[in-house]
């Protein structure tokens, strides 16, 4: 026998009644989301994501209506300690899969009984080296492409362990601010190196995804082949909301004489120092260092190995005109092969300048124009017949849709 | 001279134990006004400050009071809130995202689990001292309840000045505070005779310069997620 319609109604009602009491107890599911497509030129040469020598995401073969991302990012609270945090999406290009994830981790965060408080994640995530990428999902607010520091970051590093953080909580004490003790353990990295050794440093947005691979010959990047598990330690003061200072040092302790099928393992070593000042609400000024090595080939046999030193650092300024941003960015980078020498030296140097300006029409829409110059000298170019010194610009026109739903 | 003095202290006894049957008139209660200068000479205000009878000077009744400390964008507001020992404060959260309120302070802790609206039930604050508030979501959130053993309480005005009225007569113990004060807690007490009539006044000239107080910053949803 079908329900009564009064019956109904008041299961309908009950219903409806437990909808604001559910939500009450706070969003435990929170979404944002972004739809950033992009119109683009590009005057450089093909881009190492299509298998060329070219430093941007886009080029000459691969410009036009381009979709930058498509993203979104969860997090679900299981309970007041523990949450599920996951980011995902497509960039639109050919990558293994069209839809990946490119983090996934479970975080504690108890409550704090005294001026330390501890935080502990599990899972796949970025490093905590980054004063630029802020916003969700690892994207910067202040431009469309990272520095080349962030970008490298975003392409070859993933932490895929866990992460222990004790954090002084300096409110207590009558100070505003917070020192912070960060320390990783992680596996599945042994590649990270193989990209800034075979083709030195980059600038864009193009994360590397869980499953997927980045370029053409396609380079996975999160593979473990020696059973030895990697490291990082770092130091972060923060000052007032005003001033933040991040020192992290990362050693993937790959054997660099593991190898499988298909990749090697590259032993990367760097130290990343930066710091953010926003003097006030309207001025951001970002600077940041990396430099750091990675080889491969048996250790203590420097005749077969092929080893690089690495070096980068970007100074950002930002301004913020109430919907308007304004910002530029200047980076150096270079590598220095050191051992392994069978053709031109794999030496990398260049310099990188960028130009955005973000405009908000309301918190969904935003449009962002960005200018991008890399100037770069690489003698491996000799294989692709291109110079070996190059100039590469790159405009990008972007409407973006940015969306939070909470449930 | 000599033999004045007995018969004033017997006035004296005689008020004690007018006050002492809880009776308190209002045409015996003064005047109290606080006020509080900056080393630079500029007043302060947006400060605690707090009139604590000592000894046998009896409060007015204490009334079950209740009030609220409320969240927006991110910050406590206010920033700084002053109770007498014994309210019940609720913490609603007006806030378009969540927030875990919580303390450590010895004076009261506590832990509101995660929410919205007015899910939880009010904290009872009993024990004077100063609460330091926090969200275990936004370290940038921080908030303070002073908690005051006295009736006689406020918030110096833009001229740094606190008025109180009703202050029966007696001994007070007059405290300022504010978190943007870096002078020694210690120099930020003085006790005053507070008359039967008239009014009383007590100066705070602050030695060291104001700390400053970050005040909250609108980020945009999603800005330090990393």
């Amino acid at each position: 026998m079908p329900p009564q319609p009064a019956r109904l109604a008041q299961r309908l009602s009950v219903a409806l009644l437990m909808i604001p009491a559910a939500a009450s107890a706070g969003d435990r599911l929170d979404l944002q989301g972004l739809i950033d497509v992009r119109a683009v030129y590009a005057d450089g040469t093909t881009s190492f994501l299509d298998g060329g020598s070219g430093r941007l995401r886009f080029d000459p073969d691969h410009q036009g209506i381009r979709i930058g991302r498509v993203m979104l990012a969860a997090r679900y609270r299981l309970d007041d300690t523990w949450t599920f945090n996951a980011v995902g999406g497509s960039y639109g290009d050919h990558d293994k899969h069209a839809v990946d994830l490119t983090e996934a981790w479970f975080e504690a965060r108890p409550f704090p009984s005294g001026a330390v408080r501890y935080k502990v994640r599990i899972g796949a995530f970025q490093l905590p080296a980054s004063l630029e990428n802020r916003s969700v999902g690892w994207t910067t607010p202040y431009s469309l492409s990272s520095s080349a520091i962030n970008t490298w970051l975003g392409e070859e590093i993933r932490i895929i362990g866990t992460e222990f953080e004790a954090k002084w909580l300096g409110a207590s004490r009558g100070y505003y601010g917070e020192v912070a003790f960060t320390a990783g353990i992680y596996g599945w990295n042994d590649p990270a190196g193989v990209l800034i050794a075979s083709r030195g440093w980059a600038s864009g947005d193009r994360q590397s995804t869980l499953f997927g691979t980045l370029g053409r010959p396609p380079q996975a990047f999160y593979r473990e082949m020696d059973g030895r598990p990697g490291y990082y330690a770092g130091l972060s003061w923060r000052h007032h909301e005003r001033f933040e200072l991040r020192a992290l040092r990362y050693d993937n302790r790959a054997d660099p004489a593991a190898t499988n099928s298909d990749d090697i393992a590259w032993r990367t070593q760097f130290t990343s120092l930066g710091a953010r000042w926003e003097p006030d609400d309207r001025w951001t000024l970002i600077v940041q260092s990396l430099h750091g090595r990675t080889y491969v080939g048996p250790d203590g046999n420097p005749d077969y190995q092929f080893a690089q030193r690495f070096r980068s650092w970007f100074v950002l300024g930002s301004a913020q005109f109430g919907a308007e941003r304004l910002t530029l960015r200047r980076d150096h980078f270079s590598t220095r092969q050191y051992a392994g020498f069978y053709g031109p030296p794999a030496d990398d140097q260049g310099n990188a300048l960028a130009f955005a300006y973000l405009h908000d029409f309301d918190r969904h829409w935003q449009a962002v124009g960005e200018w991008q110059q890399v100037h770069s000298r690489f003698p491996p170019r000799i294989y692709f017949g291109v110079p070996e010194s190059i100039n590469e610009t790159q405009i990008q026109l972007s409407v973006r849709y940015r969306f939070n739903l909470q449930r | 001279m000599h033999k004045a003095a007995p018969r004033h202290a017997l006035i004296g006894l005689l008020w004690s134990a007018f006050f002492a049957c809880g009776h308190v008139s209002p045409a015996l209660a003064a005047g109290v006004q606080i006020n509080l200068i900056a080393a630079d000479g500029r007043p302060v205000a947006d400060a605690v400050a707090t009139a604590t009878p000592i000894g046998a000077v009896p409060k007015r009744p204490r009334e079950r009071k209740s009030t609220a400390m409320d969240q927006l964008n991110k910050a406590f507001v206010p920033q700084v809130l002053v109770v007498e020992s014994g309210t019940s404060v609720d913490f609603p959260n007006n806030d378009s995202v969540s927030h875990q309120v919580y303390s450590f302070s010895p004076a009261r802790k506590f832990q509101l689990s995660l929410y919205k609206g007015e899910l939880h039930a009010p904290v009872q604050f009993d024990t004077p001292g100063l609460v330091v508030l926090g969200c275990n979501i936004h370290d940038s959130m921080v908030g303070y309840i002073y908690v005051a053993d006295t009736p006689y309480f406020g918030k110096t005005d833009r001229a740094g000045i606190l008025r109180l009225d009703q202050v029966p007569r007696g001994r007070y113990r007059i405290q300022v505070w504010s978190p943007s004060i870096a002078d020694e807690p210690g120099s930020m007490s003085k006790d005053l005779e507070v008359e039967e009539s008239g009014e009383s006044a007590v100066s705070f000239r602050l030695r060291k310069p104001l700390r400053s107080v970050p005040q909250p910053r609108p980020h945009p949803e999603g800005w330090d997620a990393y």
